[in-house]
C-alpha cells in the first residue's frame, strides 16, 4: 500500500482541495519531487515505497492510449511483480548472470539551461502558454532560416568540461531526417559528423551507487557530446487527436554518448544519476529526469564469457526513452535476461529498437532493422561551422567552480558528513539545498565564534565539526520535512529559495541547540513556527526568551522523584537488574535501562531534561535503591 | 529603366506585344496566353500612393526611390493579400507568407512597385517553367503560334519572370538562380539575367530549393538597370542578419577592397554624408574594354552546342578583341563533372528542404494525413505519404527520390561526398584561371603546376593564362518548342543538359550574367531550337560583381552595334 504524501493529505484536510481531477497530476508531481529526495538512497538500500515512487515519472506520450489511473497502474505493477515472482528479489543479486557478460552503452539527452532556442531568438519556456514562444523558423515557415544563438554554447561547453571532454575548435551542424508531427522541418538539426566535444570520461564510485562487482571505482568513456534541437510537445487528446505545443521545438539539447563500457545494470543507473548531478552542478541543465529534462536510451548486448564469442560484442538492442533511473536499471536487467534466454534457446538477438513501460518486466519491440529509419544525415547548408575559441573554453573552465566529486570529498573530509548525506545535500532541489547549507553553516560558525575551516584541513586536524553535522542533518531532514509540506501547499515555490526559513534564523536555532541552550524538540517547534510565519525572521532568540523555552535542567532531586514515579509497578523489569547483580545474567540490561529512561522523559518535562542526566540518575537509583530494595523484599 | 535592349527581344515576343496592343491588352487574356503570372497585383496608376514612397526601409540613407515595376518569382515571399507565395506547387497553392522576403523589402525601398508573382517550375526545379501547378509558361501566345514556331519554352525555372520583363510588364523581375534558373530563361527570352555572388543578396524569404546553391537573381531588359540597382544603390553592401549565409558587413568590405568598380558606390556614399545631393542620373563612364582579358573555356565548346550559338560566341569574341580586349583560351578541366555533381547536390538538399511540407502547419493536407494509423509500420504506410503524394508534382517527386537516395547511408559516400569533392575542384578551376584571388579562399596559396591536367595549356613559364572574366554561351541551344521539351520521348536528363554552362558558376558561388545575343541565319536544319535569341554568359571571380556588370554593360552595348550593322 502506498502512502499518500503528507502534502496531498494536508491540502485536502486544511483547504479541502484536490488540485487536479482524481489527484492524478498532483500525485504525480508530489511523487516525482519526493523521488528526488531519495536519489541519494543508493539503489540497494531503497525502501519498497520509494521504489514505487520512482516508477511514476512521466511516460513518453503513447500516441493513443488514454491515461491510466495511477492507482490502477500501481496495482497492475504490483500484480506484475507478484506474477513474475520477483517481488522481494534484491537487485544486488541481479547484477550478473553466471556465464554471461552484459555490455551497455548509454545516450543521454538533456535540456540545456539557456534563455533562447538553439536556432531562433524565441525564448525557452517551460510553463508558458502553449505556442507562445515560437519563431518563424521553429515552425519551418517557408523561407525562414536558422540563426544560431551563440550563447547556447556556454552551458554546452560547461557540460563538456564537466565530463572531461576535448572541446573541438570547429564543429558543424547536420540534418537528421525523419517524419513526425513533433518535428516541423522534417529533420532535426544535430551534430553527427563533427560534434563539439569528444573523448571525455566519468568516474563512478561506490557512493554513486555502482554495482559491488565494479569495485572501488569504474571509469566510463564518453564518446562525444553534440548539440541538437528538441521536438514539439505532443499531448494526446481523446479521439485520436494530438495537441502540439511548439514552445519546446528547437530548445537546445545536448546528447551525451558513452562508450559501451558498462557491465552492470546498477552502474548504468548510477552513471545517468551522476551525469545529471554533474550537469546540475555546472548549471548546464534546467531540470532533471523527474521533470522530463533528461532522457536516456540504452544499448544492451550480451555475450558468453567462456571465450566462445571471440571478443566480439553481441548484437545490441536499443531501448528508447527511459525517463527514470530505476527504469534504466530495470530495463537493462529485463533486456539482458531476454537476450540470454533467447540465446540459450538457440535463438538470435535481432538488432532492433525496443521500448520499456513503467512497471513492466519485459521490454517490447518497437521496430526492427527493416523498419529502421535511414536518417540521411546531411550537413546543414544554411549553417556555418561553430568555432569555439580556446579562450572561451579556458574562461568557462576557470569559472566553473568545484565539481561534485571534489565537493562530496570536501563535505566528507572537512565536516565529517557521511557520503550519503553529502550526496543527498548536493542533489536536492537541483543544488539549491547545498547552497542553503553553506549559508546556514557560515552563519552558525559566526554565532558560535568558530573559525572557518580551510580547504586543506581534515577532520583530524580540526577541533570538532559536530556543528557542521548538526547543520547538515537539519538542512537535510528537518528542513526537508518543512519543504515537502509547504511545497505541496504552495505549489513548489518553497524549494526555490527557502525564504520561509531564512538561513540566519535556522542558524540561530542551531546555535542555541548546539550550545544545549534549547532542546531538539524546542528547536523543531521554532523551525515550524518560522515556516508558518508565527515567528518573524530575526526574532528566534526573543521568542525563546518570551515563551520561556530556554533549557533549564531539572534538579537531581526532581530526576530522582521522576525515577521513583517511573519504577512504580515495574518490579518485573527491575528483576533483570537483580539477576545481573547476582551474576545470573552476563550482560547489563541496558535495554531495560533505556526503557525506563524513556518512561522518565515521557513523564517529566522533556524540554528541561537531559537524557544523559536521566540515564545517569536512573542507573544510580537502580544501583543504590531499587535493586537493594528488591533484594531486601526477597 | 532603359529599354534599349528591347530591340533585341525575340521576334515572337515582339509579335505578341504588337498583337496585345491591338486586341489582347487585358491581363487575364495575357495570362491565359503566356501564363507567366500566377497572381497579379491590383492595377494601380503610377501616381497612386505606393508603399515605396511612404515606407522607406529606414536604413543608412537609402537612395531616393525611383519608381519601377517589379515582378517577383513566386517562390519569394510577399505579404500582399493579392499575392500568395505558391512556389507553383499544389502544396502551397493558397499559401500566404506571414513575412516579406528581405530582397522585396529592399527593392520596395528603392521604388519598386509589385506587379505580380511570376510562374516557375515548382520550387524552382526545372529548366523550361513547365513543371508548374499553374501550367507551363510560354514565350508565344496560343493564337499567335504559327506552324513554323509553335509555343517556345521561356526557360526555367524563372521563366515567368523573364517573360514579364521581355513583354515590358515589369522593368525588373526577381528570380532565383540555383543552377542557371535566371540565366537560362534570360537567354531564351532575350533579356539580361544576373546571378550575384553567393551570399550577396539575402535569401531570407526565398523558399529554398538547394540552400548552398540558391541565389536571388535579377532580370531586366538592360544591364545598366541591374547595375544601378545592385551596385549604385548599394544593394550589394547590405548585410541581412536574418540570413545566416548573408555575408557580414565586415566580410563585404574585405571582399570589395581592391575592386575599383565599387568605388563609385563609395563616392556616392561620401557625397551623401557630406550633404551634397547625389546626382543619381549620372552613371559612371562606360568602362573601356581595352586590356580586359576574357577567357574562352575550351571545355564549353561541346559537340551539342548549337552551331548558331557557336558562331555568335566566336563573333562576339573577335569583336571584343577588335575593341582592345584580350581573348585567351583557358581550361576548366572539372567542367565535365560539374553537371552530374550539381544534380547530386541540388536534389539532396531539395529532398531535405521539402521534408517540411507535411500538411501539419500550413499548405495542403490530405484527409487522412495525421491519423495515427498511418504512422510507421502499423499499416505498412509512411506518415504523410498521402499528403505528400498529392502535394508535389512529378519533377519535384523525382528530385526528392533522387536526393533521398544519394543521401541514404549506402549511397552517401559514392554520390553526395563525391559530388562535394567535384564541387571543390570546380571552384579550384575557376580560382586558377582568374587573375583575382577568391577572397573566401585566400589562404589556399599557389597552384602547383604538377597538379594540372596535361590538357591545360601554358601561357608562359609561370603557368596558364589568368583572366578577368570568362566568356561562354549561357545555354547550348536556343529556346526549344514547348512540345519538344514536354514530350513523352524526352527524359528528365535531356532537360538537365540545358544547365551545363550555368551550373559551374553556381557550384563555385561566382557571379555570372547572361546578355542577349541574336542568333542569325546559321541555325542548322534539325536543331531543336527555334527561337532567334541566345545568351552569352560572363562569369567573374567571387565578389567581382560590380566590375562584371560594368563589363557586361559594355559588352552588351558593343554586341548591339554589331547587330545594328
Amino acid at each position: 500500500m502506498t502512502r499518500i504524501p503528507t502534502a496531498e493529505l494536508s491540502r485536502y484536510l486544511l483547504t479541502g482541495q484536490l488540485t487536479r481531477r482524481g489527484c492524478l497530476g498532483a500525485r504525480r508531481v508530489a511523487f516525482s519531487r519526493f523521488s528526488t529526495t531519495t536519489i541519494a538512497g543508493l539503489s540497494q538500500t531503497q525502501k519498497p515505497q520509494e521504489q514505487q515512487t520512482q516508477r511514476i515519472p512521466s511516460q513518453p506520450p503513447a500516441a493513443n492510449t488514454p491515461p491510466v489511473p495511477l492507482r490502477k497502474q500501481l496495482k497492475e505493477q504490483a500484480r506484475a511483480l507478484k506474477a513474475s515472482g520477483k517481488k522481494k528479489t534484491k537487485k544486488t543479486d541481479n547484477q550478473t548472470v553466471p556465464g554471461w557478460e552484459l555490455t551497455v552503452g548509454i545516450e543521454i539527452h538533456a535540456q540545456l539551461n539557456t534563455a533562447r532556442k538553439l536556432f531562433s531568438p524565441a525564448a525557452t519556456s517551460f510553463n508558458g502558454k502553449p505556442n507562445s514562444h515560437v519563431a518563424l523558423f521553429d515552425l519551418a515557415i517557408p523561407g525562414s532560416q536558422p540563426l544560431f544563438q551563440p550563447e547556447t554554447l556556454i552551458p554546452a561547453v560547461r557540460a563538456a568540461l564537466a565530463l572531461d571532454c576535448d572541446i573541438q575548435p570547429v564543429s558543424r551542424f547536420d540534418r537528421k531526417h525523419y517524419f513526425h508531427w513533433d518535428q516541423p522541418s522534417g529533420y532535426q538539426i544535430t551534430q553527427y559528423y563533427e560534434p563539439f566535444a569528444k573523448n571525455g570520461h566519468i568516474t563512478l564510485y561506490p557512493r554513486d551507487g555502482i554495482a559491488a562487482e565494479d569495485g572501488e571505482s569504474i571509469t566510463v568513456g564518453i564518446q562525444q557530446l553534440q548539440m541538437e534541437q528538441d521536438t514539439a510537445k505532443t499531448t494526446a487528446q481523446p479521439g485520436e487527436v494530438q495537441w502540439l505545443d511548439f514552445n519546446r521545438v528547437g530548445v537546445p539539447l545536448i546528447e551525451i554518448i558513452t562508450h559501451p563500457q558498462i557491465h552492470h545494470p546498477a552502474t548504468a543507473a548510477a552513471l545517468v544519476r551522476k551525469i545529471q548531478m554533474l550537469l546540475n552542478s555546472v548549471d548546464a541543465c534546467v531540470s532533471g529526469m523527474e521533470s522530463g529534462g533528461l532522457r536516456a536510451d540504452v544499448n544492451v548486448s550480451v555475450r558468453r564469457t567462456d571465450g566462445a564469442s571471440s571478443g566480439k560484442l553481441g548484437t545490441r538492442a536499443e531501448i528508447k526513452n527511459l525517463s527514470s533511473f530505476k527504469a534504466v536499471e530495470d530495463a537493462i536487467i529485463a533486456e539482458r535476461d531476454r537476450q540470454i534466454a533467447l540465446l540459450e534457446a538457440g535463438g538470435v538477438v535481432a538488432g532492433e529498437t525496443r521500448g520499456w513501460s513503467l512497471g513492466s518486466t519485459e521490454t517490447r519491440r518497437l521496430r526492427g532493422k527493416e523498419g529502421e529509419v535511414d536518417y540521411r544525415y546531411m550537413p546543414d547548408p544554411d549553417l556555418g561551422p561553430v568555432v569555439i575559441d580556446d579562450n572561451l573554453v579556458r574562461h568557462l573552465g576557470n569559472s566553473m567552480g568545484t565539481l561534485p566529486d571534489a565537493e562530496v570529498d570536501q563535505l566528507m573530509q572537512q565536516y565529517g558528513l557521511s557520503s550519503k548525506d553529502a550526496l543527498s545535500l548536493m542533489l536536492l532541489d537541483n543544488g539549491r539545498r547545498i547552497e542553503y547549507f553553506y549559508d546556514v553553516l557560515d552563519e552558525l560558525e559566526q554565532r558560535l565564534g568558530l573559525e572557518k575551516v580551510s580547504e586543506t584541513t581534515t577532520v583530524d586536524a580540526v577541533v570538532d565539526q559536530s556543528h557542521a553535522r548538526l547543520a547538515a542533518n537539519w538542512c537535510l531532514h528537518e528542513l526537508g520535512k518543512v519543504v515537502e509540506l509547504l511545497d505541496g501547499l504552495h505549489g513548489g515555490r518553497v524549494a526555490e529559495d527557502y525564504s520561509v526559513v531564512p538561513a540566519t534564523d535556522l542558524a540561530a536555532i542551531l546555535a542555541h541547540l548546539h550550545r544545549r541552550e534549547i532542546t531538539a524538540k524546542v528547536a523543531n517547534n521554532l523551525l515550524w513556527g518560522l515556516s508558518r510565519g508565527e515567528i518573524r525572521s530575526g526574532e528566534v532568540t526573543n521568542e525563546i526568551e518570551e515563551q520561556g523555552l530556554w533549557y533549564k535542567e531539572i534538579s537531581e532531586d526532581e530526576y530522582m522523584s521522576l525515577c521513583d514515579d517511573v519504577v512504580e509497578g515495574q518490579d518485573k523489569v527491575l528483576t533483570e537488574f537483580v539477576r545481573f547483580k547476582e551474576g545470573k545474567s552476563k550482560a547489563y540490561p541496558q535495554g531495560k535501562l533505556m526503557f525506563l529512561v524513556g518512561q522518565m522523559l515521557r513523564t517529566g518535562p522533556e524540554e528541561n531534561m537531559n537524557p544523559a542526566s536521566a540515564e545517569r540518575v536512573m542507573r544510580k537509583r537502580i544501583e543504590e535503591v531499587y535493586v537493594p530494595g528488591l533484594q531486601a523484599k526477597e | 529603366m532603359s529599354a534599349r535592349t528591347g530591340q533585341l527581344r525575340g521576334s515572337c515576343l515582339r509579335r505578341h506585344v504588337r498583337s496585345s496592343l491591338r486586341s489582347l491588352s487585358s491581363p487575364q487574356q495575357q495570362r491565359r496566353l503566356l501564363n507567366h503570372f500566377i497572381s497579379k497585383a491590383p492595377t494601380s496608376h503610377p501616381d497612386e500612393a505606393s508603399p515605396t514612397t511612404t515606407e522607406n526601409n529606414g536604413d543608412n540613407g537609402a537612395p531616393s526611390p525611383r519608381r519601377f515595376t517589379l515582378a517577383v518569382k513566386d517562390n519569394i515571399a510577399t505579404t500582399q493579400s493579392s499575392l500568395p507565395t505558391t512556389c507553383a506547387s499544389p502544396f502551397l497553392s493558397t499559401y500566404h507568407s506571414p513575412f516579406e522576403a528581405t530582397i522585396v523589402t529592399q527593392l520596395r525601398a528603392r521604388g519598386a512597385a509589385l506587379v505580380g508573382k511570376t510562374n516557375l517550375d515548382e520550387f524552382g526545379m526545372g529548366s523550361h517553367s513547365t513543371h508548374s501547378a499553374f501550367g507551363a509558361v510560354s514565350q508565344c501566345p496560343d493564337n499567335d503560334s504559327t506552324p513554323t514556331t509553335g509555343q517556345l519554352s521561356a526557360g526555367g525555372s524563372s521563366g515567368g519572370s523573364a517573360v514579364a520583363v521581355a513583354t515590358g510588364e515589369a522593368d525588373v523581375a526577381l528570380g532565383t538562380d540555383t543552377g542557371g534558373s535566371v540565366r537560362l530563361p534570360a537567354a531564351y527570352t532575350g533579356v539580361v539575367g544576373f546571378k550575384p555572388s553567393y551570399g550577396m543578396l539575402s535569401r531570407h524569404g526565398v523558399v529554398p530549393y538547394a540552400n548552398s546553391l540558391d541565389t536571388v537573381g535579377l532580370l531586366a531588359r538592360s544591364v545598366g538597370a541591374l547595375r544601378e540597382l545592385v551596385v549604385d544603390s548599394g544593394l550589394w553592401a547590405e548585410h541581412d542578419p536574418k540570413d545566416p549565409t548573408s555575408l557580414s558587413a565586415a566580410a563585404r568590405r574585405r571582399c570589395a577592397s581592391g575592386k575599383q568598380s565599387y568605388s563609385y558606390y563609395y563616392k556616392q556614399q561620401n557625397k551623401q554624408q557630406e550633404g551634397e545631393s547625389s546626382s543619381s542620373s549620372s552613371t559612371p563612364n562606360t568602362l573601356s574594354l581595352k586590356g580586359i582579358k576574357f577567357g574562352i573555356p575550351l571545355e564549353y565548346n561541346i559537340a551539342e552546342l548549337d552551331p548558331g550559338i557557336r558562331a555568335a560566341w566566336s563573333a562576339a569574341a573577335s569583336h571584343l578583341q577588335h575593341l582592345g580586349a584580350r581573348i585567351v583560351p583557358v581550361s576548366l578541366p572539372s567542367t565535365r563533372h560539374a553537371l552530374s555533381a550539381y544534380y547530386v547536390i541540388a536534389p539532396a538538399e531539395a529532398s531535405s528542404n521539402l521534408a517540411k511540407y507535411d500538411g501539419v502547419r500550413y499548405g495542403l493536407r490530405a484527409a487522412d494525413n495525421t491519423t495515427p494509423t498511418t504512422q510507421g509500420e502499423n499499416e505498412g504506410g509512411v506518415l504523410y505519404s498521402t499528403t505528400r503524394g498529392l502535394g508535389f508534382g512529378d519533377e519535384v517527386k523525382r528530385r526528392i527520390l533522387l536526393g533521398s537516395y544519394t543521401l541514404s547511408s549506402e549511397a552517401m559516400d559514392n554520390y553526395f561526398v563525391q559530388a562535394q569533392k567535384v564541387r571543390r575542384l570546380v571552384r579550384r578551376d575557376f580560382d586558377r584561371v582568374f587573375a583575382l584571388d577568391n577572397p573566401l579562399h585566400e589562404g589556399e596559396g599557389a597552384f602547383d603546376l604538377s597538379d594540372l591536367p596535361e590538357t591545360v595549356g601554358m601561357e608562359n613559364k609561370f603557368g596558364p593564362a589568368e583572366v578577368d572574366f570568362l566568356l561562354c554561351p549561357t545555354a547550348p541551344t536556343v529556346a526549344p518548342r514547348l512540345e519538344d521539351v514536354g514530350g513523352e520521348g524526352k527524359s528528365a536528363v535531356d532537360a538537365y543538359m540545358n544547365d551545363v554552362f550555368t551550373v559551374p558558376a553556381s557550384l563555385a558561388g561566382l557571379p555570372a550574367v547572361s546578355v542577349p545575343v541574336r542568333v542569325r541565319g546559321v541555325t542548322a536544319e534539325g536543331t531543336e531550337g527555334v527561337g532567334d535569341m541566345a545568351g552569352l554568359q560572363l562569369i567573374g571571380q567571387y565578389w567581382d560583381d560590380a566590375r562584371l556588370l560594368a563589363v557586361a554593360e559594355a559588352v552588351a552595348g558593343s554586341l548591339e552595334t554589331v547587330e545594328g550593322r
